[in-house]
């Protein structure tokens, strides 16, 4: 019973990282009809970015000593007295990161929002009322060209990032059982969980929110409504972008810097098509699931194959719902 | 539509070289390319089967894609049952079916494993939006890709390290130079065209472009659509698991990496530049999309001169190049070269009586 | 020919239908009238098969097809077009008439990639047969090889009647074929359903709201408002019952 509960919460928190990656596919959804296929990769680039500004830049020969590890005086006593393993110890060595993490972050979400700000003005906006297969394949596009935009820049190799919150080792107990977790883990998992929330409260209820939908369901209505609807699109896509970088940095440090975390847009988009394409809830059930049965799927069967669990997840889905757990059947006028 | 190309009757008018340009153009191309495959270097004749391969796999899309309007992000995952199919069979059937007719024990059986497994991808993903399709194909792309490279199943498949093939024999000639194999290439491309054009002309055809055009409409006329999305589905699988097939034999070689994600949307561009719908456009999309990766690597060559370090910025760079030409293409002439050629052939038609 | 038992449809709380009660004779033209948003094309999608009603039945010669699909429907010998015109916007005038064979023709995939055989003999008296039953007959030959989306508005619609015809239909399903046509228009409109009738004697059905046209050509007609079966009979009764001129023109004070 204990090894269930272990794997599932690892499960969970996995599923809220893909719930927070979710999040930035279904808005531009919402707001757009178009799904962004390339999102795993504007991910990697949040991912890259945070390496950057966290790792590269304070680690330049122009850069302030603290940027790379802030030492004050009571610090390193404290830290004297420490043995190994020690969360106090776990803390510190978090607070003397905490210049680059916050840098890193920052730089990530600008960086990014300009990313996508560029992807949409250059690339979604001279496509708006085309079809919509024109602009699927555009992203599509946009993955050989973000992929490739990313190895010419940083390069294919793998590397560390500075974790967001204290990397304490946390024990308790639950069912009998000792639970293992990691305080950074746990804290990514609070953040995905706020962000999510934070997004899906924005679309219900305020009045971008009620813009983005409107959009989403009639551009000329929202138009003659006098909703702009390039700014909406901007928005959506800059909201994708934030939450994509936020994903990416998370990501980044639980699995490292490499060109593959590109990859996982694959996996939640299998995710978002599960959960229905435009409903928050469903796509929130799609990534939990998913989340769990992977964790499930590595305990019993071992790592390698819960890399296809979201795949053969969708198809399962599919077959059973064809609109996925929560999505809507669109009634065409005939 | 090209003026003064009247026909007597019914029989003359339903023919695809209904006049005399396109009579010469398409027995010209046959030639020129016997003549090239007898005159061409090697490496050409490596680009040009190159071509040939990736030229049945589009095909094969642009029946799917182009006249019944599904979209499909996967259509790998055939190209790799196609090849896995004939090396396996290959490989088992070895001592009982005697090397000289083996391939045509090998290819029929690995083409319709290719269109069964369509069948079941397709059959889930055919109930609702297109965008379902397209991911679901995706999933399917990266299943097959996984299972082929599971040290589970490599005793068959050969794992990550992939399979090596042995070159094809036909009644005891075997075709063990590139040379050879790309005659074989070539026949079978020419005729699996010439075979999807003549789809297009017949109720199959009509039904799929009905589909793609407005799919009540196409109900109401007695066509299933269940039925036939699922039938293009397969046919195009199994043009891929033909150029699989073919590519297996070509290469000494197969590993799984050769059939990921990557391979599936280089079909789906090569398509869209090439321009959907239209016969030609597989052809011309083929072209661009062997072509553009080879001309950088050339010129790319040439200006750093092989200097260490620039090296690793060839691929980054190919890989943009064709993220950029796929969206430009969308962007500005979404109808493909097809298109282009289209406008300049209807220009020269005309003129000197009218410009543009 | 086509009867129609007590027909409910409703959309969530919008009652579409309730409770239609008419047959089309065979060989006759029949007239479905009404104001707008009366249902007419609600009726005709059930008809068709996109729509499954709550409650009734749709029969056809005898046969009881509420729970076919459309394409199961169209096989049967029911053919319609559409109030916005349902044409195959990347095909010609030909192709679309060709389409219409669709369910009479046997190829299959096989013979279809080969052609040359027992496909092009099947294409071949495919084209002859609309040539002459289809084209000739709706004096559409000049156009036959024009991109649809080349074509007025009238010659559209005359195409999408072709296509239905070439289906050898059994039974007819217009609606609103003269929409938005004008007076020399309708004529020719009016005469071509006309000599559908004659020359084929095919069951018509028609939902229309050119009032001249329909007293005109209809044998029978029954008045649809609000979802609401409200008369039915010939065109003069129709004329005079009260209900009906309550409905278009409103209670007199």
């Amino acid at each position: 019973m204990g090894q269930f509960a272990q794997f599932a919460i690892n499960g969970l928190m996995s599923g809220a990282i893909y719930a927070l990656i979710a999040v930035g596919i279904v808005s531009v959804y919402k707001a757009t009809k178009v799904v962004n296929f390339a999102h795993g990769y504007l991910i990697m680039f949040g991912a890259y970015f945070y390496y950057t500004f966290a790792v590269i830049v304070p680690g330049q020969p122009w850069a302030p000593e603290w940027l790379a590890s802030w030492q004050p005086d009571w610090m390193v006593e404290m830290k004297g007295d420490l043995g190994m393993f020690s969360p106090l110890g776990a803390v510190l060595d978090w607070l003397a990161n905490l210049p680059r993490i916050l840098l890193g972050l920052l730089g990530a979400v600008l960086a990014n929002a300009v990313v996508g700000r560029i992807i949409e003005r250059t690339l979604m906006r001279p496509l708006m009322g085309q079809s919509v297969f024109a602009m699927i394949m555009v992203t599509v596009g946009l993955i050989s060209i973000m992929s490739g935009g990313a190895q010419l820049i940083w390069t294919a190799d793998a590397d560390f990032v500075p974790h967001i919150a204290p990397n304490t080792p946390i024990r308790f107990e639950l069912f009998g059982t000792m639970i293992f977790l990691f305080g950074a883990d746990l804290v990514n998992m609070v953040i995905a969980l706020l962000l999510f929330g934070g997004i899906v409260a924005f679309v219900r209820f305020t009045k971008g929110g009620i813009a983005i939908r409107a959009t989403a369901e009639d551009q000329s209505t929202a138009y003659s409504m006098g909703i702009s609807v390039p700014q909406v699109f901007r928005r959506a896509w800059v909201l994708a972008s934030v939450t994509g970088a936020i994903a990416g940095a998370i990501l980044a440090t639980r699995n490292g810097i490499s060109p593959s975390l590109g990859l996982f847009g694959f996996s939640v988009l299998a995710i978002v098509l599960m959960g229905g394409l435009d409903s928050y809830v469903g796509v929130f059930i799609a990534a939990m699931t998913v989340g769990v049965l992977e964790a499930m799927t590595q305990w019993q069967l071992g790592g390698n194959w819960a890399e296809i669990v979201p795949y053969v997840a969708v198809l399962v889905v599919l077959i059973w719902r064809p609109h996925g757990l929560m999505g809507q059947k669109e009634v065409e006028r005939i | 539509m090209i003026n003064g190309n009247l026909k007597s009757n019914y029989a003359a008018d339903e023919r695809v070289l209904n006049n005399r340009y396109k009579q010469v153009f398409v027995y010209g191309m046959a030639l020129l390319l016997a003549v090239f495959g007898a005159l061409a270097n090697d490496y050409l004749i490596l680009i040009a089967s190159k071509m040939g391969l990736l030229l049945i796999a589009v095909v094969g899309i642009n029946i799917l894609t182009g006249y019944t309007g599904l979209v499909s992000l996967g259509h790998a995952a055939f190209v790799a049952i196609g090849a896995y199919a004939v090396t396996i069979f290959q490989n088992v059937t070895a001592g009982i079916i005697p090397d000289g007719i083996m391939i045509f024990f090998a290819v029929p059986f690995a083409v319709f494993l290719a269109a069964a497994i369509g069948v079941i991808v397709g059959l889930p993903s055919l109930r609702v939006k297109g965008l379902y399709l397209a991911v679901a194909t995706l999933a399917a792309n990266f299943i097959v890709i996984f299972l082929i490279e599971q040290d589970v199943f490599a005793r068959w498949t050969g794992g990550m390290v992939g399979l090596t093939t042995n070159a094809p024999s036909l009644f005891g000639w075997v075709l063990d130079t590139k040379r050879e194999m790309f005659g074989l290439i070539a026949v079978v491309g020419f005729v699996t065209l010439l075979a999807a054009q003549n789809l297009i002309r017949t109720r199959i055809g009509r039904a799929f472009i009905a589909i793609r055009d407005r799919d009540y409409s196409a109900e109401i006329l007695g066509i299933s659509l269940l039925r036939y999305k699922l039938t293009s589905f397969s046919i195009s699988a199994a043009y891929c698991g033909l150029s699989g097939a073919l590519f297996a034999y070509f290469y000494a070689r197969i590993l799984p990496e050769q059939f990921e994600l990557d391979l599936s949307l280089e079909l789906v561009a090569a398509l869209i530049v090439g321009g959907m719908g239209r016969t030609m456009g597989p052809v011309f999309g083929v072209i661009i999309i062997v072509m553009v990766p080879e001309v950088i690597k050339i010129t790319f060559g040439a200006i750093t001169g092989d200097a260490a370090g620039m090296a690793q910025l060839r691929a980054p760079l190919q890989e943009i190049a064709f993220g950029v030409l796929l969206v430009v293409f969308l962007l500005k002439e979404p109808l493909g070269i097809n298109q282009i050629v289209d406008r300049m052939l209807r220009a020269a038609n005309r003129w000197p009586f009218a410009r543009g | 020919m086509l009867k129609i038992e007590n027909l409910h449809l409703s959309f969530g709380g919008i009652k579409a239908l309730q409770g239609v009660n008419f047959e089309a004779r065979k060989g006759e033209i029949t007239g479905v009238i009404g104001p707008n948003g009366a249902g007419k094309t609600s009726l005709f999608n059930a008809i068709s098969g996109f729509y499954t009603p709550d409650q009734g039945r749709v029969y056809f010669e005898g046969r009881d097809i509420t729970d076919l699909s459309p394409d199961k429907r169209a096989a049967l010998g029911l053919a319609r077009t559409f109030q916005n015109i349902a044409l195959f916007r990347g095909m010609t005038v030909l192709d679309n008439i060709k389409l219409g064979g669709h369910s009479r023709l046997k190829t299959n995939v096989w013979q279809a990639l080969r052609y040359f055989g027992a496909a092009q003999k099947e294409e071949l008296e495919l084209r002859r047969e609309i040539e002459e039953r289809v084209i000739d007959f709706l004096e559409i030959d000049h156009i036959r090889k024009y991109p649809i989306t080349m074509l007025p508005y009238g010659l559209q619609k005359r195409v999408e009647l072709g296509r239905a015809l070439a289906m050898r239909p059994k039974v007819l399903l217009l609606d609103e074929p003269v929409a938005g046509m004008n007076r020399e228009e309708t004529a020719d409109m009016a005469r071509f359903i006309l000599d559908v009738q004659e020359q084929f004697g095919t069951t018509i059905l028609l939902v229309e709201h050119d009032m001249h046209m329909v007293m005109d050509i209809c044998s029978h007609i029954v008045v649809l408002n609000f979802g609401q079966q409200i008369a039915s009979g010939t065109p003069v009764e129709v004329s005079k019952n009260p209900d009906v001129i309550e409905a278009y023109l409103g209670a007199t004070a």
